[in-house]
Formats: C-alpha cells, structure tokens, sequence
C-alpha cells in the first residue's frame, strides 16, 4: 500500500469539547485501534489537538488527509468509526455535520459556512497540530520566522516589519504594536523585559487559552522575536491559573524549546539569549491591566498605577518593558514570515490581519473563530454563527468584555475593526462575542458586567470603587422594581465621571455596558423604571410566568421540566403555573414546544 | 519652562508634577491623598484638572502629572467642576457623617446625598495614606485589605498587630480623620492594640510610646534625644547651638 | 487551633529562592497543597521572605485563588461567565443554594460541599456550566442539580 494510507485523526481537546468530554473519546480511540487488527500498512496518529473550533458541536474528531469531520462524537460511536471509516474508508453519515445553508450534510470543514468564511492566521495551528509536539509546530514552518530574524535581520528592521505590517495589540486597546517595540528599543535602561499577559479575563472569551493550549510554541516564538527587536532577554508569560492545560502545554513546550535551541544562551548559533517564565496569575481580573500585571509578576498586589510614565519606559520593576497579549504575540511569526506588505493586505485601512473571537451566546455555533479585520457583525453572527439559536430573534452583541459594549441590531452591519467598534461606544477588547437574543435583559446584562466589575475592581481609587458600586445599586434598583424616574440621568452622569476620573484602563472602560445599554435600549430600561416590567422575562420582581390556556396542549414537559413543582394540570387539559412556588427559572419556557409558556409584567 | 494654569503663566521644572506648580502659584486645587512628603497615591481623584498638550485636551490627575513640555491647565472647567462634584458625592454617599467631606460638599454646593446611604460611622476615604506612611517608616503593619468594593484598611485578621509600634504617623497623615487613636492615662489606643505611652524626660508630657521608642533606638542607635519629646528635642537643639556661638 | 503538619510548607518554600517575586506562586502551592492559606503558614512566609504579615494578609485577601477559610471536601464551582449567565447560570446557582442551604463563598455546616461562582470557565459552547471538583456538567438545567449534587453522598438538609 501506499504513503497515503497514513492517516491521522485529530480529535479535539480544545475546552469546550474536553468539557463534552472528548479525551474520553480519545482514549478509547486509542485503546481500540491498538487492539484492532489495523492492517500493518496502515499508520493510525492519534492526535489529541487545541481547538478546533465548532464547540457547539463537541466533541468534533477530524481524519486527515481525507479531510473528513466528525461531531457530536460520543465514546459509544469509535467502535463504529474505526471498523467503518478506518479500517473499510466508510463514512458515518450520522456523524456529519449538517450545513444549515445548504440543508445538507458535509464531508469536509471547508464546505461549511461556518469555516468556509474564516481566516486562520493567529489559530494556524490550533487544532491542526498535537500541542505537545514541537516537530509537529517545525514542519508546519514553526520557528523558520526566528532562524529568519536572527539571521537576515538587524533589531531595527524587526522593528520596521512590525511597524509596516500596521499589527495592532489584540489585548483590547489596540496600540500599535510596532511602535511600542520601538518606543522600548529607545530606551537606553536595562535590563528590558518582555511580557506575554495570558490573564485573559473576560467572562465569555476563551481565545488566548486556546492559543496557549493549542499552539503554545507561536506563543514563545513570537516573544523571542520580540526580545531580539527590543534587546531584552527575559521573558515572563503571565497565565491565569485556571488555565492549567495551557500552563502544562506552555511549561512543556518551553522545554522543548530549550532544548533544540531555540531558547536560552546562544539562539540558533547567534549571540542572542533569551529565556522565558511562567507566572500564574492570582485570579484577579484587574492584572490584565498592564501596570496591574506587573505589579502581580512582582509579588505584589495587583493594583495598577498611573501611566503617565509608560512601561516601555518604567514597567516590570521599574526597567523598559514590553507587553503584549498572546495574540499578537502569536501573529509575529506569520507576519516575518510572510512579509509586512502581505499581512497588511488583510484587513481594513487602520485595522490589518485578521481578529480571533470567542463566539458564544445565543447563537447556533457557539466557538472559536478568526476573522478578517473588517468582516461586519452580520456575516460574523449569522454566516460563520449560523444566526440565532432556536429561532428566536437577535437583539444586540456584546463585544469587549466588561470594557465593552452592546451592540443593537441596526448597528449589525458595521465592519468590525478598532475604529469601528469603538465610535458605537463599544471596543473591540481581547475578543468576546456574546450574542443576545430577545429573552436577554439589557438591563440585567449592564447589571451582571458591573457586579462583576464592582468584585474585579482592585478599590484603589474613589471614581471606579464608589462610582460601580453606586451604578450597581441603581440597576439593582431598576432590576428589582424599585427604580426612580431620575435614575437613568444619575447613571449617565455618574458613569461619564467613572469613564475620565478612573485611574486605569478597567474604571475608565467600567461604564461601557451601562453606557451603550443606556443608548440603543433605553425603552427597556423606561420599562423597568416607569412600568415595572422586564420585557424579556429576566428580572425575577418584575415577571410573572403564566400559561397561555388557548395555545398549551396539556403535554406536561412543562410540569417535568420544573424543579419546584410550580407546574400543574391534567393530561390534554391545560397546565397552570403556581405563582408562589415559581422559582421563574424559565424551565418550562425552553421546554414547551407550543409557545404556551408567557411572561408578563408583574404591574 | 513655563506653563499655564488657567491662564497664569507659571514657572515649572521638567518633570514636577501639575500640583505642585499650581499651589506654588497661589491656584488651588482640592486634593485628600495628597500628602507633599508622601507623593503619588493618586486614589482620591479630586485633584483632576484638564491639560491640553498639542491641541489635544484630557482629564488627568495633577498630583502624578508631570510636566514635560508646553501645556495649558484648566484646573476648574465645567467638565471637571462637573465631574469633581460627583466625586464628592461619591465620597459623601461614603461616609456621609465626615466633617472634612461635609466640608467640601458644602464648598462646591452640593445637598444632602439623598439617592444612596452610606455608614454612619465610615470615615475612611481609603486614600492610602496610612498605609504609606505605615511602609515608609518600614513598620508596614497596616494594608489595604480586600478588594473592589470590599476593600479597607486594617492590620492582619483585624488583630492587634505585632508590628505595629503604635507611632500613630497613620492618624497623622489621615486626611479625614479616620484612624481613631487615643491617648488617656498614659495609654494609647490603636489599632485594637494598646500603647504605654513614656514622658519626656525633659517636660515631663507624653510624647511616644515605648515600641517606638525602643524602634528608633534600633534603627538610629542609642541616642540620647530618644528620651525627649519633639518641642524639648529642638530646644535643646537649639540651646546646644546658641551655646557654641557664645564660645 | 490548627492542629496540621505543616511541613509542607517548608517544602514548598525551599522550592522557591527567598525573592518577593516568588510570593504569589508560594501562596498559590500552599492554597493547593492546604485547599487554603493556614494562619501559622503565612508567617512561615513571612519569615522566608522577609516580607511584613500585612502585605501577605493584603495578597491572601486580593486574589481571589487564594482564600483563608478551609473550603470543603467537594469544590461547586458554578460558572457565571456572561455566556452562562444569559443562559440562566443565576438559576442554577439559586437551586445549589436551596439545596444545600449555602451562599456563594461558603461551605455547608458538616464541610462537605463549598459554593463558589467563578467568571467564564471558557467551556461557553455548553453553557451553563458547572464543575465539581474536576468533573464538568455542562447545559445544566434547574432541575438536574439535586441529582447531580446527590451523586456527592446525601444531602445534608435531605429528609431520610
């Protein structure tokens, strides 16, 4: 037989599906096909990857080269893949993934919209590669970017390709990268340092983690490049400590890095050293500020300080540092590797390359995804997502974390880019994309980012820590029926003060989500202050669930569904819901398949 | 160089903070944490001000902002009177009952807080202050606890601190009168730790307590002007000197 | 009193160089090492790396991996990321707190289960999501929690 009976399957061990328990999957696999019989002229990989991205439909398993795609793969389903699809080149048909465009099912991910539409730059290797292997990130051309540099480019030019390529921070604000390395390179101080902030903190956004997990070696080519650009040669990676497979994956892969050289004293034969460390972070999402971060790295509490004087020129104890955030880190490579001029080919004028999202929300497929700078919000939602999840209609995305905004729908068809997202009042901050749906409450999500803005503030200064804690205690109010017709004014004002007195970056981006909700759904808000009632049928004081007796059917999946025994009736006899012991957990909404189950205003 | 403040032209040096300048000239700027021994706290934010640099204007806090070129300073446009009076609300709504807060509430004209309800008893603005001096004097038994909205100010397990030598430079710096310390009967309270309080050997008066006084003979070596309370230190300092002119 | 061996602490202390920066890492190993940050093993740290009691309090009270109260025997960590959190997560989390009778932050009379919520466990696609330990629930619904914390042992506020 042939050289392409070698086939490797690639079975998922981003988050989500490890979560949907995939390394089960894996394990059996593994298990079975070293029992089977496999002819001896077949080589099986076994691949245990990153992300590959459709979460929704975890846990997803590839086979290359014949570029099939399982999903939904359950551990009972291997038996049915190895005889079939391993050992006789069948296909399971219930194991494809059915494009809704197309109302059909596929063989390859490249036939659907949901991949077919995406761009894979920073992810080139997430879900592609074993995270573990160091030979596999080499021969899909991983570290030829570092051999280049070292040996065809000065400090400057490095300096100069970043610069051209217009590649802007991916941690939220968007500085332009180049010029930050630049600023540092001025510097006379040392020692410099380079810093890769893995904090990632924002609820709903699970980019860099994937990043770390499922190409760690990007990460760490990308800071080596960096030193060498700016003359440093200590690099720290602060990783969230949750994030323990990408501290495993990074502390393994930095290993192997010293050991074929491409760490440590003497780089590839050159006279440049540079080593990394990992730092765990504290669990505090203020230290994704950077001035925070450093203070963390330092043994310190996370507090950040005012950045009058920048940490290119006083950062990590109080020497010239440079901070970027895993995804710029990991887009260098690409970017010397593949020329300035091409990567600013990509994207829009001011925005180049492409962005990683973590789609997630109300949206059919929920995952991972990278696009284009300058792909608006529709085709992101509805093309790549799928549009809304059960049918039911879009209301706005947030974007930006707690930095950001909420989006409404006549906005949908803006580009994303910095410049974009920021005139709407929102950001693009690191890359969450949470879709919302007509049963999300506005209010309630500007109440839900500054709850947690009020717990992830470090208290440090007067504006954040009384201002968010004030703002709180108003959209409490409005959520629990208790808010005053001046309210909306207050938080407005309020919030203006929160957004240019703050000392850091979090207090001065805290008001976003109150801010935009404000803007585009102030008659959800006039609802819940002059009516008493919460449209979607969130705020628990300000909603009754009831059944509608014309459209229920008397099925009772309602009545099974609920945990309190709020529900009762007879067979084929409409069911009704006991007020008192309802618990409006919305159980039985998700449940009815008629539409029976409503919710009013409790006025 | 020279910049302006409000349209005073005001003489700076490269790297002084906005401040600084200002009062030096005579421009007020209201400001709790700042303390001029103790610079940079920068958590109060009463002291924000606008600076236009370049044609470009922004809210910055002046106690930290140093000057590096030409700028205008507008310490009092309605932007920041605007924003100033809401951070007095804020820390009215704090500490409602404060004399020094009811103070500038009144200076800027602002009612009553009626909207939100604070402690009673709070009075702590959580400036920073204490804890600085506390480091400072490289005692640091006193740090800031918590975080977000939960954040204060307070020993280790809210105990009587084993560090703590009772100096008081916390309540001294304390620009609201938070840190309750008493002294009575030849004792000091704070801290939920109590003091015995020495006499000046000179005046006779109360002047430290024995950890301090035992810490600075520590750090300083033993030295007589332990034993002395400020006033007589410098009288005897002063005596001693008058006493070598006449030789 | 804590009646503990805290001999591991040394261990853990001995790992590291007597350099501040070293000090979050230090209280992270203790918090895994002890489930918290025993009182006696902050002075352990403190007298290696000469750095006051006050700070270390500061450090143990500001991140929130690091805790000075014993958590219980099973660790709840409900996921209140905002894509579980428009899912419903509150609901979810009011549930565990009827059933086992405990707040977020706490843990039940007899140690057997503690509450926490943490912010986006980064497993969105199946949300709402929660974790017992080490294992994962995800597209939790209301109605499941009281079997999945009976899996636990019996329940304490259970009738027989």
């Amino acid at each position: 037989m042939s050289e392409r009976d070698n086939r490797t399957v690639l079975v998922c061990c981003g988050p989500g599906c490890l979560s949907n328990h995939s390394l089960d999957v894996y394990e059996e696999l593994k298990a079975r096909i070293s029992k089977t019989d496999i002819k001896v002229d077949v080589k099986t990989t076994i691949k245990a990857t990153g992300c590959q991205g459709l979460c929704e439909k975890g846990p997803m398993l590839r086979i290359e080269p014949d570029d099939i795609f399982y999903t939904c793969v359950k551990v009972s389903d291997v038996p049915e893949i190895v005889e079939k699809t391993l050992l006789n080149r069948q296909v399971v048909e219930r194991l494809l993934y059915h494009e809704p465009s197309r109302n059909k099912k596929v063989l390859s991910p490249k036939e659907t919209r949901f991949y077919g539409k995406q761009m894979k730059l920073a992810l080139r290797n997430v879900g592609e590669i074993d995270p573990f292997s160091i030979e596999d990130y080499i021969f899909r051309g991983g570290y030829k970017a570092l051999e280049k540099v070292l040996s065809e480019f000065s400090p400057d030019e490095v300096i100069s390709e970043i610069e051209k390529s217009g590649l802007r921070g991916r941690g939220g604000a968007g500085f332009p990268t180049g010029r930050k390395w630049r600023q540092c390179a001025r510097m006379k101080d040392s020692p410099r340092y380079v810093i890769c902030n893995g904090d990632e903190g924002d609820p709903g956004a699970f980019m860099d983690r994937c990043i770390m997990e499922g190409d760690p070696h990007s990460v760490i080519e990308g800071m080596a490049i960096g030193a060498y650009a700016v003359g440093s040669h200590e690099g720290f990676m602060y990783i969230r400590d949750e994030y323990f497979l990408a501290i495993r994956n990074m502390l393994h892969a930095i290993e192997q890095a010293r050991e074929r050289g491409f760490l440590g004293k003497n780089i590839l034969g050159s006279d440049f050293d540079f080593d990394v460390q990992i730092v765990r972070g504290g669990g505090a999402f203020v230290c994704g500020e950077s001035t925070a971060l450093m203070a963390s790295i330092e043994g310190k509490v996370g507090e950040p300080r005012a950045k009058y004087i920048r940490s290119v020129e006083k950062g990590l104890w109080g020497k010239p540092t440079v901070l970027n955030n895993v995804e710029t880190w990991a887009n260098i490579p690409v970017i010397i590797n593949r020329g300035a001029e091409w990567f600013g080919s990509i994207g829009t004028e001011k925005s180049k390359g492409t962005k990683v999202f973590s789609l997630v929300g109300k949206v059919k497929n929920t995952g991972l995804i990278e696009v284009p700078m300058g792909m608006t919000l529709r085709d992101i939602i509805f093309d790549i997502g799928g549009g809304i999840a059960e049918g039911r209609k879009f209301k706005a995305v947030q974007t930006g974390g707690p930095s950001g905004g909420c989006i409404p729908e006549s906005l949908i068809d803006i580009p994303v880019d910095f410049d974009s997202l920021d005139r709407v009042g929102s950001m693009m901050g690191s890359g969450g994309m949470i879709v919302m749906d007509d049963r999300t409450c506005m209010v309630d999500v500007a109440r839900y980012y500054l709850k947690f803005l009020s717990e992830e503030s470090c208290g440090k200064c007067v504006p954040c820590r009384e201002g968010i804690r004030r703002m709180l205690e108003i959209l409490n109010d409005i959520c629990e029926g208790r808010g005053r017709p001046d309210d909306l004014e207050t938080l407005a004002e309020l919030g203006e003060t929160v957004k240019e007195a703050s000392l850091c970056g979090l207090g001065k981006s805290a008001p976003n989500p109150v801010l935009t909700t404000l803007r585009y759904f102030k008659g959800e808000y006039l609802a819940h202050v002059n009516d008493k009632t919460c449209p979607a049928g969130v705020c628990k004081n300000l909603t009754v669930y009831y059944i509608d007796e014309a459209l229920c059917k008397g099925c009772g999946l309602c009545r099974k569904s609920c945990p309190s025994g709020a529900i009762e009736g007879q067979p084929r006899q409409p069911f009704a819901i006991d007020e008192s012991k309802c618990i409006k957990c919305g159980s039985c909404m998700d449940a009815c398949r008629f539409g029976a189950v409503k919710t009013r205003g409790r006025a | 160089m020279e910049i302006i403040i409000d349209g005073k032209k005001c003489e700076a040096q490269y790297g002084e903070y906005v401040l600084n300048v200002a009062r030096r000239n005579g421009i007020q700027i209201p400001a709790l944490c700042h303390y001029d021994a103790l610079p940079g706290q920068a958590t109060c934010r009463l002291c924000i001000v606008e600076v236009e640099e370049g044609g470009r204007k922004k809210v910055v806090t002046s106690c930290v902002f140093p000057v590096t070129g030409e700028m205008q300073v507008f310490t009092n446009s309605e932007k920041i009177q605007r924003m100033r009076k809401n951070i007095i609300r804020l820390l009215s709504a704090r500490a409602p009952n404060n004399e020094f807060i009811k103070k500038l509430r009144q200076e800027y004209g602002l009612l009553p807080e009626t909207r939100f309800s604070g402690d009673d008893k709070e009075n702590c603005i959580l400036c920073g202050l204490c804890v600085r001096a506390c480091d400072e004097t490289g005692i640091s038994a006193i740090s800031t606890v918590n975080r977000g909205i939960e954040k204060k100010v307070s020993t280790p397990f809210d105990e009587a601190s084993e560090a703590c030598i009772g100096c008081g430079a916390c309540a001294f710096v304390c620009p609201t009168g938070a840190i309750k310390m008493l002294d009575e009967n030849g004792i000091r309270h704070l801290w939920n730790k109590d003091f015995e309080l020495v006499r000046c050997e000179k005046c006779g008066e109360y002047f430290a307590t024995r950890e301090h006084i035992e810490y600075m003979k520590k750090k300083y070596g033993e030295d007589k002007c332990c034993s002395f309370c400020e006033k007589c230190r410098k009288r005897i300092a002063g005596e001693k000197m008058a006493a070598s002119y006449r030789k | 009193m804590e009646l503990q061996d805290f001999s591991h602490v040394r261990a853990i202390l001995e790992h590291y160089p007597p350099e501040r920066r070293f000090l979050l890492a230090i209280l992270q190993d203790i918090q895994k090492h002890y489930n918290y940050i025993p009182r006696a093993s902050l002075e352990m740290v403190r007298d290696y790396l000469d750095v006051p009691l006050s700070k270390l309090y500061s450090m143990a009270t500001f991140y929130k991996a690091l805790s000075l109260k014993p958590k219980g025997k099973h660790v709840i960590k409900v996921c209140d990321g905002t894509a579980c959190h428009i899912k419903s997560s509150q609901v979810i989390i009011d549930e565990i707190k009827k059933v086992l009778n405990i707040v977020p932050g706490t843990t039940t009379g007899d140690g057997k289960f503690s509450l926490e919520t943490v912010n986006c466990l980064g497993s969105c696609a199946v949300s709402p999501v929660m974790v017992i330990d080490d294992r994962f629930y995800g597209r939790v619904a209301p109605s499941m929690v009281r079997d999945i914390l009976a899996e636990y042992g019996r329940l304490e506020n259970e009738r027989a």
